[in-house]
């Protein structure tokens, strides 16, 4: 049993190689493109062969596709996170003073936020700031319902979806 | 370091169970008989108490966050790919006749901007980077400030802008008609039915057209107004002094036929307000507590030969000649 272990371990470091010499280049060279930015692009590339390494991939038959189909996955991810932080930091100008974490908890507060963003990204627009408005903003479900034009059923219902979603993802 | 969700995946009636007691206890304090059903059922399963443990888990994760931070980083407008499709939707309704359609649409488009204004509200904002702006009443702006550039666009209404000094950075203004640099400066910009209104108090603004690069940029200096459709430039005129008095919750009327001076107010209040096309071409002049419809209109009553009625508590509102 581990000497098969080892073996597919062994393919899998093996295809990576093949495909870090053969197409990291172009990789970085299209990302740059794409982002306009050597240092963000070349962040991606190396993202992009860690996740690999980390999958049990042994066979890459069109190195290219896949390559930009694992990239592309980063890419939303990324600009995801990009949007998250720009959101944060506006807002950190405009809260009350003691609502501003101190420096070593902005770090943790931005992972939590990442962790729920990245939980609540499925969800309808509308189902999310259903959720958010209860347990982020406190507010009851009929004040839910009101700010939102509507019924206190679909309220309940927008709530378990995202509670659903959230518990099934939650780590 | 086999991660925790290598354990076997819980059924989905699980999960409904637990986000539903979750739900109950974000809602109500439970009862006693509530909270020993609650107790019984977590213990009733190895499945139902691993899914508790999940769900101890995330109320541990939403409540350490600070909420009003919270709240702006969450509740963010979707991606950009998303978010131009969703202004692509809006140009095309911009050119068809304003009904339900674009109303929901404009609605909905609120909901997600950066900052916004309900009707008759006014709000001031101060960016990261000490620029300042005013949203007038039902007014949305989403502020995007990069290392290139520093980026307000405006999806609807009125805004003041009072741009701060930074070299390396341009400050722009869009809208759907086109796009306007800052070069050091204050001016207001409003979108009004498929036109930007700009008016230059301090500085000067330059302006390039949406959809007509041809077209050399206009710059427009201060004491000037324009607008501008995405295709062409409206001309170029003097500002009169009242500019930006919605910024003091004002309305400075000069001449003002009755029928704009209702389209004025009607921003300014939810609700309709009416009129007699017999009194459309009175002229109206003074200066009015916009951010008080109730007050501007008992003092058009007052000044002008008006009658007022109301019905549905004032949601709906008729002018006819005194």
């Amino acid at each position: 049993m581990s000497e098969i272990l080892t073996a597919d371990k062994h393919q899998h470091l093996r295809a990576i190689e093949a495909l870090y010499c053969g197409h990291h280049g172009w990789l970085y060279a299209t990302l740059k493109r794409k982002l306009g930015n050597a240092m963000d692009a070349a962040d991606l590339a190396q993202d992009t062969f860690t996740r690999i390494l980390a999958s049990q991939v042994t066979v890459i038959d069109q190195p290219r596709a896949y390559l930009s189909c694992v990239a592309k996955g980063i890419l939303v991810n990324w600009y995801q996170r990009k949007a998250l932080e720009r959101a944060y930091l506006e807002a950190l100008a405009s809260v009350p003073i003691q609502e501003v974490p101190s420096p070593e908890a902005h770090f943790v507060v931005l992972e939590t936020l990442h962790e729920i963003d990245a939980m609540l990204d499925a969800l309808p627009s509308l189902v999310k700031r259903t959720f958010l408005l209860s347990q982020i903003n406190g507010l009851k479900y009929q004040d839910i319902a009101e700010q939102l034009g509507v019924s206190l059923i679909t309220v309940k219902r927008y709530m378990k979806q995202a509670f659903v979603q959230c518990l099934m993802l939650v780590e | 370091m086999l991660s925790l969700r290598k354990e076997p995946p819980l059924a989905p009636e699980v999960l409904e169970e637990a986000a539903e007691w979750l739900m109950r206890l974000s809602e109500n304090d439970l009862s006693d008989h509530e909270r020993a059903e609650w107790e019984r059922w977590k213990i009733s399963s190895p499945e139902r108490d691993r899914a508790w443990a999940r769900a101890q888990l995330l109320q541990s994760k939403l409540g350490g966050l600070p909420p009003s931070l919270a709240m702006s980083a969450l509740d963010r407008p979707s991606h950009p790919e998303r978010r131009a499709a969703l202004g692509k939707l809006a140009l095309m309704l911009a050119v068809m006749p304003v009904g339900w359609g674009s109303w929901k649409l404009a609605q909905t488009q609120q909901w997600t901007a950066d900052y916004r204004t309900r009707v008759g509200e006014r709000r001031e904002l101060t960016l990261a980077d000490g620029s300042r702006i005013t949203l007038n009443t039902d007014s949305a702006i989403d502020v995007r400030y990069d290392r290139q550039q520093r980026l307000v666009h405006l999806r609807e209404g009125e805004i003041l802008v009072q741009t701060a000094q930074d070299p390396s950075r341009p400050f722009l203004v869009s809208t759907r008609q086109g796009r306007m640099q800052a070069l050091g400066t204050r001016f207001t910009v409003r979108e009004l039915s498929g036109r930007t209104h700009l008016a230059v108090l301090e500085g000067a603004v330059k302006v390039m057209l949406a959809e007509n690069t041809q077209t050399a940029p206009l710059i427009v200096n201060a004491g000037q107004r324009t607008d501008f459709s995405a295709q062409t430039f409206g001309t170029l005129t003097a500002t009169d002094r009242n500019v930006g008095a919605w910024t003091r919750g004002m309305l400075m009327a000069d001449k003002m036929r009755l029928a704009d001076f209702v389209a004025e107010l009607t921003r300014y209040r939810r609700g309709f307000v009416r009129y007699d096309p017999a009194i459309a071409d009175l002229r109206i002049s003074g200066a009015f507590p916009i951010s008080d419809p109730q007050r501007t209109l008992n003092m058009l009553v007052q000044t002008y030969p008006v009658l007022v009625s109301g019905h549905l508590n004032g949601y709906w509102v008729t002018l006819s000649p005194a």
